[in-house]
Formats: C-alpha cells, structure tokens, sequence
C-alpha cells in the first residue's frame, strides 16, 4: 500500500517513452552505411535495400522522392511498390505487400528482390517477368506503373534509362535469370569487361559475384546470387552491399569478411577470386 | 450455523510448513522489459538509416505502434485469469496493472497513428486528414483497424474516471468486453502494413506466437475452466442469513465442494441466476473454509447487488468462477499473525483466523466496526477464539461518534511484539491505507504486511 502519485506516474511514463523514442532515433545514422555504395560504381544497379524508406537513398539528392504504386490485386494476393525517386531516376524499389503464405511466401523472397533490381536498373515499369512468379510479377509491374505516374514521369522514366546504363534492359533480364551475361552496364569505358565468378555453395546457399573490369581495375560488384529466405535474407541484404563496396575499394578478393555473414563472406570472396581469375588480373 | 464452523478438512488443507511463496511479480515484469526490448531491438534491426525528419517521424510511429501491438496483448493477458497472476501476484495488483497499461497502451496507439499519419502527409506531400482517409481505404487491413481503434477510443472513454462512475458497473462491464473484438481487428493491420513484419518473417511467427498464447489462455481460462468447475459442482443457494445490519451470508450448497481448490482468504466472482441478476458477477470472498457440501460467502449491502442477495431463493442457481486472490496462508512467514479486518472486510479474515496454523496464543485478530451492532459473525469468532486460544479485539467507534485511534502506539500496547509477526489486513481504502501506515509506525515491516485492495 504505497502511496500512490497518478500523476507523477503519468509524467514519468511519458517523459520516460519520450527520451526512449528520441535516443533510439537519435543514436541511428543518418545515412546507411550499407547501402551508399561504392563511389565509382553506376548509381543504377545498387541493390535495394528492403525497406526503400524515403531517407535510404536521400543523401545524394536532395529532391527525392518516395512515392507508393496502388494496391494491384493478384490470384495469389496483392502487391503494392514504393519508390524512392531522385534525380527523375528510380533509385530504390520496395514492394510494401507480396503474396504470402506457403509457397507465395517463398516466391516472392525470390522474385521481389529481382524485380526491386529491375526497376531501379530499367527506371521504367516495363520489366520482365520473372519466372515463375508471373503474377507477383505482373501486380509489381502495374502496382510501380502507377508509382511512376505519380512521380509525373510516365515517358521520363524511360528517357532516363539511356542515362542509366545503354543496356539496361539486358541487365533487368540477367538479374532475373541469374545467369550471368556480360553486359556493360553503365561503366561508360569501352573496354569494360564483366565477368562473372563460379557459383560457391556455402552453408546457407550459393554465392556467386559479378564483377566490371575497367582498366584493370574492379569498376562494381555485385552479388548474381546470395543466400535468401528467412533471416538468410536479412544478412544478405545487410552484408552483401559491403561487400560489394569492399571488393572495388580493395580491388582484389582480400576484402574482410562481414560480421554476422561469416558464410556468406566466404562464399563471396571465393567467388570473387574465380571471376578475378577468368578477367586475367 | 453450526454447519459451516470447524471445518477441520480444511484447517488440515493449510497446515503445512511455513514456508512463504515469493510472488513471482518480479520475474514477470522482467519477462515483460526483456519482451518490449526485443520488440525494440526488432526495429533497429530492421533500420538501416533515418536520413530527415520525415524518417524520425515515421520510425518512432513504427516503434511506438511495435510497443502498442505487443503491450496490448499483454493487457488482454491481464485479464486471462491466469492462475499464477490471480492467485499469486493478487487479483488486486494485476488489475491495477491491467488498467495502467491499458492506459499506456492507448496512448501508444493515439501516437503511433498521429505519427504515422502525419509522417505518410510529410512524404506525399498532402494533408493530414486526406492521408489518413487514403491510407485506411488502401492500405491493407486499415479499415479494420481503424474500426478497432474506434473502439479502443469509446472503451478508454467510458473508463475515464469521472464517466465510469456515472455508468452502472454491468453495463461498463459488457462495453469493456468489447476490446476483444477491438484488438483482433487492429491485429491484422499490423502484420499486412508493418515494415518489420514484411522483412522479417521470423517476426511475423513472433506475433502469431504471442497473440495465439493470449488467446489460448484466455478460451482456457475465462471460458473452459468456469464451464468444467460450474459442472462439477453444480451450485445453488441453500440460504439466506442476515448477519448484522445491512450484513448478510448466503450459504451456497454443491457437490464435493471441498474438492474445489479454495484457500481461506480467496474469493470467487458469483453470478447468481436469478431475474435481474443474471448478467451481473460480483467478487464475494468466502467467510468460511469450504466444507464438503456447502460455501458461505458474507456481503454487506453496498450496491444494487450486493442489497438484491437479501431476496435470493433457495434453489438459485449460483454460476461461480474461481478461486481468486493471494491473501492466503501461503503468504506468511512468521509463527505469529496479527489479522486486522475492517468492517465487511472481516469475511477473508474470518476464514483465516479458523484456519491459519499457529500455536496458541500466536494469533490475534483485530476487528474494526462502526458499533459492536456490527460486528458481524461476532458469535463465531468468539467461539472459533475460544477453541483455538486465540485472541480478539475489536475497536469501535465510541458512543458519541468518535472513531478510535489506531496508530502505532496503541498497537505496539496491545502486542508488545507486533514487529514479528505477519499481518493480514482488509477492510475499506480509508480503514486499510491508516492500518497501513500504522502498523509501519509500529516497525512491522512492508514485506510482511498482506493486504488487498480493489480500488484501481
């Protein structure tokens, strides 16, 4: 039977919650170190970062955008994108809403990230399917459509493409099939050279690395294929983009490994020796 | 009346080894931090960056609405009946506990979607109120959950102090009821619109995982439980007795009802199945230890209810579910017990002083009234006092209207040793709150002084 004090309860609840909220705010970065990759890579190909919260991307335009495509029924659920728009280009695709459930669960962690990519790398909704997935796919499709018109960019976006990177479609299809095509994707020099490493199968699934040889250095990295589903996907979208970032710093598969991604750090590095190895240097 | 003194089975039933329980309040509230900080740590995980205040915004709306998702299954545990928190925290703690955290609860929801809301305005570029009625007809299960919060608002309304007094209990109670439907409709919006539950489908398994417990426990508790005990036991009013003034007992007759798992001290909550009474359940401890056949329960006439038990026919069919509350004899840890009921609140305090182990002489009962005319059961006790060696003491008000003094002199004059023993203590706020600081006073430490209150 303490005495009891409802009000100065109230007041220290509050204020408690309050100074809570502000520091977890306070104490994050303002931009993401993951995702502002590295300085000489294409701004069109990063990987995006799964929440495609407007602040992500917002570092390198001041004018960016986030903008959320209607809600696009499919058989197996709705699907809702969100872009970030900086600049007149896609800089990052989330889809809000997937299928879920059983097998949808599965085809959409597949399927979204790649269609994410694809949108960023066309800066159109004309995009391809991804196998598959073909009515996840085509619910993003119009679902981004419809982002893009609010953006008041419908024929912009694809104006934007040539500035992109001159085959950017080509690209939207390698990031689909996962096969990995050599396509010059943006890299400007004439004698830029991709390649791709062999797949390396770790413990959480395959990890292969694509790199652009310019001049005899690594112009960009990017991971073809990276463990997914379940919290795979959560380190992969956090571990990969350093990765990525590292091996054009370093210039060479001695990079460090990721904390938290210690097998995918493994498999990345192999990989990227392999695709190294085949680029003679 | 002699049927329901000396119940010896029972005395038996509590005579075991001083050995106190520790509530497990601690432990839980512990279990409740750890809980909120890995909702917390669900949202940094999920954060790489917040670049403007656009961002703030919107991820404290997402930490304030995660926070309000998981407490508010928490509320709704509150009021499971879970045995561990009625019996061992206290009926009375958890349900302070129930409506503090509602309150928080609610306050976290009006944030999370005024910050939500406002954050969305910032990005598109619109109004406040034209985002919101956007987002509730687009985005997924916010229909749902705006009518969910509809509701959650009238409920937190109708139990602001002032309003809740002026509605009758019953009808406060049946609205209450409402929030079950409130949080399943609020439940969906968050797992189909949640930024955390999308990229984490680990989280998503969390939450069914959490609600589906509550929910659980709640059919468990609240609806099956009180089905089988009301089978096996099948209870009806056997009679009426007025006990003193305004004080009646209603002795209520069942099959094995020893068999019933009460404790003296515990209380169930009644429904008596007569006209008009139907829908109302009140909480009536019992003011004698179960007997095989037969429960008393003793209840001053305060309320509408309380006043209709005096017109109960025998043969009413009497809809029990419990028993609930901690003021047991597990709760002591000395030989010596001083017990101290005021007014009515003698009823828990009459079962104990029957049944409370102790040597002779090593229990006390002190018993406030407003005139010897009301101490009721005042027969029994003697008698109970004079087979146990116990001893009673009564204080009451002295003839001109004067209330006695208890403060920590005159109970250190009548027990010289009253620092060692265990106080059990019940009786109206006014009555326990200066009981209370008395018997502080007098070097009995808070630990060892039990007490229940059902004001909130």
């Amino acid at each position: 039977m303490k005495k009891n004090h409802p009000l100065r309860r109230i007041v220290l609840a509050g204020a408690a919650t309050v100074s809570g909220i502000v520091l977890l705010l306070a104490l994050k970065p303002a931009s993401d170190p993951a995702a502002s990759s590295a300085d000489g890579v294409p701004q069109g190909q990063q990987s995006v970062a799964p929440q495609g919260s407007g602040g992500t991307q917002a570092a390198d335009a001041a004018q960016a955008q986030t903008l959320t495509g209607d809600v696009v029924k499919t058989d197996y659920g709705n699907v809702q994108v969100r872009i970030t728009v900086a600049g007149g280009k896609i800089t990052s695709a989330a889809a809000l809403q997937s299928p879920t459930g059983g097998r949808s669960t599965t085809v959409s962690t597949d399927a979204v990230p790649k269609l994410n990519k694809a949108a960023v790398t066309t800066g159109t909704a004309d995009i391809d399917a991804v196998s598959g997935a073909t009515y996840t796919s085509g619910g993003y499709k119009k679902s981004l459509q419809s982002a893009l018109d609010k953006a008041g960019a419908p024929g912009g976006g694809s104006a934007d493409t040539g500035g992109t990177g001159g085959t950017g479609g080509t690209g939207g299809t390698g990031g689909g099939s996962g096969s990995g095509d050599a396509s010059g994707s943006g890299a400007g020099a004439a004698q830029a050279k991709t390649v791709t490493g062999k797949a390396v199968t770790t413990d959480y699934g395959p990890v292969q690395v694509r790199i652009t040889v310019s001049g005899g250095k690594i112009t960009k990295a990017e991971a073809v294929q990276s463990p997914s589903g379940g919290r795979s996907s959560q380190v992969t979208s956090d571990s990969v983009p350093k990765l990525n970032k590292a091996a054009v710093a370093a210039g060479s598969a001695d990079i460090d490994a990721v904390s938290g991604a210690t097998y995918t750090s493994g498999g990345y590095k192999e990989s990227l020796q392999s695709a190294l190895d085949q680029a003679g240097g | 009346m002699s049927t329901i003194a000396g119940g010896r089975a029972a005395r038996r039933q509590t005579m075991r080894r001083i050995r106190p329980r520790r509530s497990p309040a601690i432990a839980l509230l512990i279990a409740v931090w750890a809980g909120a900080a890995g909702v917390v740590w669900l949202w940094w995980s999920n954060t790489p960056s917040i670049a403007d205040d656009k961002d703030r915004i919107l991820n404290a709306g997402r930490i304030t609405g995660l926070l309000a998702g998981y407490l508010m299954a928490l509320v709704v545990l509150q009021m499971a009946r879970v045995p561990a928190l009625e019996r061992r925290v206290g009926s009375d703690r958890v349900a302070r506990w129930h409506a503090m955290s509602g309150r928080y609860v609610l306050c976290l929801v009006l944030a999370h979607i005024g910050l939500t809301m406002y954050g969305y305005a910032l990005q598109a570029n619109t109004g406040v109120v034209d985002q919101t009625i956007d987002s509730v007809n687009t985005l997924p299960d916010m229909g749902k959950a705006a009518i969910g919060t509809g509701l959650l608002l009238f409920i937190g309304l109708i139990s602001v102090g002032g309003l809740r007094k002026r509605i009758p209990y019953d009808t406060w109670y049946h609205i209450h009821l409402l929030t079950y439907a409130a949080v399943y409709l609020s439940f969906w919006h968050q797992l189909s619109t949640g930024n955390d539950f999308a990229v984490q489908p680990t989280a998503t398994t969390a939450w069914y995982v959490l609600y589906g417990t509550v929910t659980a426990l709640v059919l468990w508790y609240r609806v099956f439980v009180p089905i089988r005990l009301n089978l096996r036991h099948g209870m009806r009013v056997e009679e009426v007795v007025e006990e003193a003034p305004g004080i009646v007992s209603v002795l209520i007759s069942g099959k094995r009802l020893h068999r019933i798992g009460a404790e003296p001290g515990q209380f169930f909550r009644w429904r008596f199945l007569a006209p008009g009474m139907r829908l109302s359940s009140h909480p009536y401890s019992l003011s004698a230890a179960p007997r095989p056949g037969l429960l008393r329960i003793t209840v001053k006439a305060l309320g509408d209810h309380s006043t209709a038990l005096k017109g109960l026919k025998r043969g009413t069919r009497v809809w029990a579910e419990g028993p609930y509350g901690a003021l047991t004899a597990s709760r002591r840890s000395r030989g010596k017990v001083l017990l101290m009921a005021g007014g009515v609140g003698i009823t828990p305090m009459r079962a104990l002083f029957e049944t409370l182990p102790a040597a002779r002489g090593d229990l006390t009962l002190l018993y406030r009234a407003n005139s010897t005319q009301d101490l009721a059961l005042w027969d029994e006790l003697s008698a109970i006092a004079d087979e146990r060696g116990a001893r009673l003491m009564y204080a009451v008000n002295s003839p001109d209207g004067e209330r006695p003094d208890i403060n920590p002199e005159t109970l250190r004059q009548k027990l010289p040793d009253i620092d060692d023993h265990d106080v059990f203590l019940c009786g109206p706020p006014g009555f326990a709150q200066g009981a209370y600081t008395a018997l502080r006073g007098a070097g009995v430490p808070a630990r060892r002084i039990h007490h229940e209150s059902f004001e909130l």
